[in-house]
């Protein structure tokens, strides 16, 4: 018997560009929806555009699976989403309920589970997460309750930023979220480590430096990429990062004015002239 | 365009501002009832008490059967009313339009536009009820939605702590699944005229034409057709600019189920309410009668004024009307109010044969000659006959 190996290719990374959320009424002003769209056209209408989304209102309150699953219908059956993790899970933790809350929400998003059109589920913690021991065993208990969800961790505090957090995240395929923002004392860098082979997410939020702590997201996230700087991240980062993981995300937080998609579209523009996409 | 209304809805709000001034009755069963007598009606309740099965109006006396260790309380308007306006200035910078309930920690905004300045409606909800939290101490339910009714509705699908978004174009879908009682505006009389038609849930009403709705419902039924589906186009009104009402009331010393003194009183509120009336040049279309019966029980209804009137004489017949309506018991009353409303300029119309103006202008000239004796010697100079038995 011959037992000769042949040598398989690794398959091309799947890349997907979108933005984080899709339903804002200036983006009607600002020229990406039709005048007239209503919201409830929006992701019908966004789908046209792109094939993947970040699901923002996740946050501000449990997803309920009737809710999900009529959003679902409404897209293609290839556009898939990544749902952000509730915010008394991340933000505001109760430390009697949040295991309860972890299965509502597995129950809400039960249906993108069941159509495969799950990408992640984002667990953004703030600032005011540090890397304590209190919060580290937290996040470790979280972890486990969302076993066998595609999770994705971003940090916004820099203490995260250790070999050993990302050791366990890789021991774990956890993906760990890389950022863009403004370079600002405290804030987690700016890193291209994969530490899931099944999946890398990229979040750009703007590198609005005045406006990021004023507390209103119209300032936070008013901000343009240009050229240069989207390039920057295709060549250096994005391009390491796809030879690492099967599958990548990437999108874009920058939504006023409608400046999320179009350097959505940009970017997706430069991925495909560099034969990533 | 779309708009985008915020309902934010303190539950129990007269238990939760109590909690908030005394904290030995956090987690404990509060009732909140005027006068501490076994026949007293439970004005508010926690949620604790709720559970027991104590229901607002129940009297005392079985209230305390049904929950021993509650700690019962009388009513403060006056603290109600400051922590009403203390949640108003924590609102009043996001929106103009802001329409707030009499002290029972409800209001609706209308945030429509403002996405460019405020950013998303649901990260302003969000951050209004984080405000309210940390400032007040208050722990609001908030729902966001296209329309009063959607945001009513979501409020009550959450209570008595939490949040809901209804989405543009998803208003049928969420209402769908709901029994009717949920729904605002579906009063009990069209509770149990649906029930008997054995619908009770919203999805099979939707199921029923405008046309099959009319037969039964008549006039009302384009009003439930539009509930049902969730289209609701009222606007949230600016502060301070509610409808015109006038609203008396009277409470009666002994509870009482005789007519005729049912009837002097009646025309005491009726004259109070005319004199109102003429002062700022107005006319009711429309007179709502409330009755409290002495076992906490409480019956509205209303009538109809064709033409608007303010003549003391021509309201109290509408008022007699919705007397008779509301009046059906035989359990003596204890409270009676009188509200007048859709208030419009008196009708300039005359009327068309000579015997029905004679008439007219003849109870206008006893009401005008009353209101002149009053002006001149004080508002108890003159009474009509029939309210001294009061």
């Amino acid at each position: 018997m011959d037992h000769t190996h042949s040598h398989t290719p690794k398959p091309p990374c799947r890349l997907q560009v979108g933005t984080s959320g899709y339903s804002y009424t200036e983006w009607i002003d600002a020229g990406f929806y039709p005048p007239g769209t209503r919201t409830g056209n929006m992701l019908a209408c966004y789908a046209e555009t792109f094939n993947t989304t970040e699901l923002n209102y996740t946050w501000y309150q449990m997803p309920r699976s009737r809710a999900i699953e009529r959003m679902r219908r409404k897209v293609p059956a290839n556009f898939t989403f990544a749902a952000k993790l509730t915010r008394t899970l991340t933000h505001e933790i109760d430390t009697n309920t949040w295991r309860m809350q972890v299965a509502q929400y597995r129950d809400g998003i039960a249906p993108l589970v069941q159509s495969r059109q799950l990408a992640a589920i984002l667990l953004q913690f703030p600032k005011s997460f540090p890397r304590t021991m209190q919060n580290r065993k937290y996040l470790a208990l979280l972890l486990d309750e969302l076993a066998g969800l595609p999770a994705a961790v971003e940090f916004r505090h820099a203490s995260w930023a250790t070999d050993r957090v990302f050791a366990e995240l890789e021991r774990r395929k956890i993906t760990l979220v890389a950022v863009d923002e403004p370079n600002l004392p405290g804030l987690f860098p700016c890193l291209d480590v994969v530490t899931s082979p099944n999946l890398f997410y990229i979040r750009f939020h703007g590198r609005n430096t005045k406006g990021w702590r004023c507390g209103n997201m119209q300032k936070q996230f008013d901000y343009h990429y240009n050229d240069a700087e989207l390039r920057e991240w295709s060549d250096v980062y994005i391009k390491t990062m796809a030879d690492n993981a099967r599958s990548g995300i990437i999108f874009f937080n920058n939504h006023v004015r409608a400046q999320a998609p179009d350097n959505a579209v940009h970017l997706t523009r430069i991925l495909t002239e560099q034969g990533l996409i | 365009m779309e708009r985008s209304i915020i309902h934010l809805n303190i539950a129990d709000f007269a238990v939760a501002v109590e909690r908030l001034i005394d904290h030995r009755l956090i987690n404990r069963p509060i009732l909140i009832v005027p006068g501490k007598a076994y026949r007293s009606a439970v004005y508010d309740m926690s949620d604790e008490a709720y559970r027991s099965g104590i229901r607002k109006g129940m009297l005392l006396g079985r209230a305390m059967q049904l929950c021993r260790d509650a700690a019962v309380i009388t009513p403060h308007p006056d603290r109600y009313d400051r922590a009403m306006q203390s949640l108003l200035k924590q609102v009043l910078p996001y929106s103009p339009l802001i329409e707030s309930g009499h002290g029972d920690g409800h209001l609706f905004m209308d945030i429509t536009g403002t996405h460019r300045l405020l950013g998303p409606p649901m990260d302003v909800a969000w951050r209004l009820h984080r405000q309210i939290k940390n400032d007040l101490g208050l722990n609001p339910i908030w729902s966001v939605a296209p329309n009063k009714l959607m945001a009513k509705v979501a409020s009550r699908l959450v209570k008595p702590a939490g949040e809901y978004i209804v989405g543009s174009g998803d208003e049928s879908d969420v209402l769908a699944p709901l029994p009717l009682c949920l729904v605002p505006g579906i009063e009990k009389n069209d509770l149990i005229r649906l029930n008997e038609f054995n619908l009770t849930h919203v999805f099979q009403v939707t199921a029923l034409s405008l046309a099959q709705l009319q037969l039964p419902f008549g006039k009302r039924a384009p009003f439930i057709y539009e509930t049902m589906r969730g289209i609701d186009p009222s606007p949230v009104l600016p502060l301070g600019q509610h409808p015109p009402v006038i609203r008396v009331e009277h409470e009666f010393s002994q509870d009482t189920n005789d007519a005729p003194i049912l009837e002097s009183h009646l025309y005491r509120l009726v004259e109070q309410t005319g004199q109102c009336l003429r002062k700022r040049r107005l006319a009711a279309r429309r007179i709502g009668l409330f009755l409290s019966y002495t076992d906490g029980k409480r019956c509205i209804r209303q009538a109809w004024a064709r033409p608007a009137t303010a003549n003391d004489l021509d309201l109290f017949e509408v008022a007699g009307r919705a007397l008779s309506a509301a009046w059906k018991r035989r359990v003596r009353i204890r409270h009676m109010g009188l509200v007048c409303d859709r208030l419009v300029f008196p009708p300039a119309q005359m009327a068309l044969f000579e015997n029905d103006r004679q008439h007219s202008e003849k109870r206008d000239g006893i009401v005008s000659a009353m209101d002149a004796i009053r002006h001149r010697f004080g508002p108890g100079s003159i009474h009509m006959g029939r309210s001294l038995a009061a």
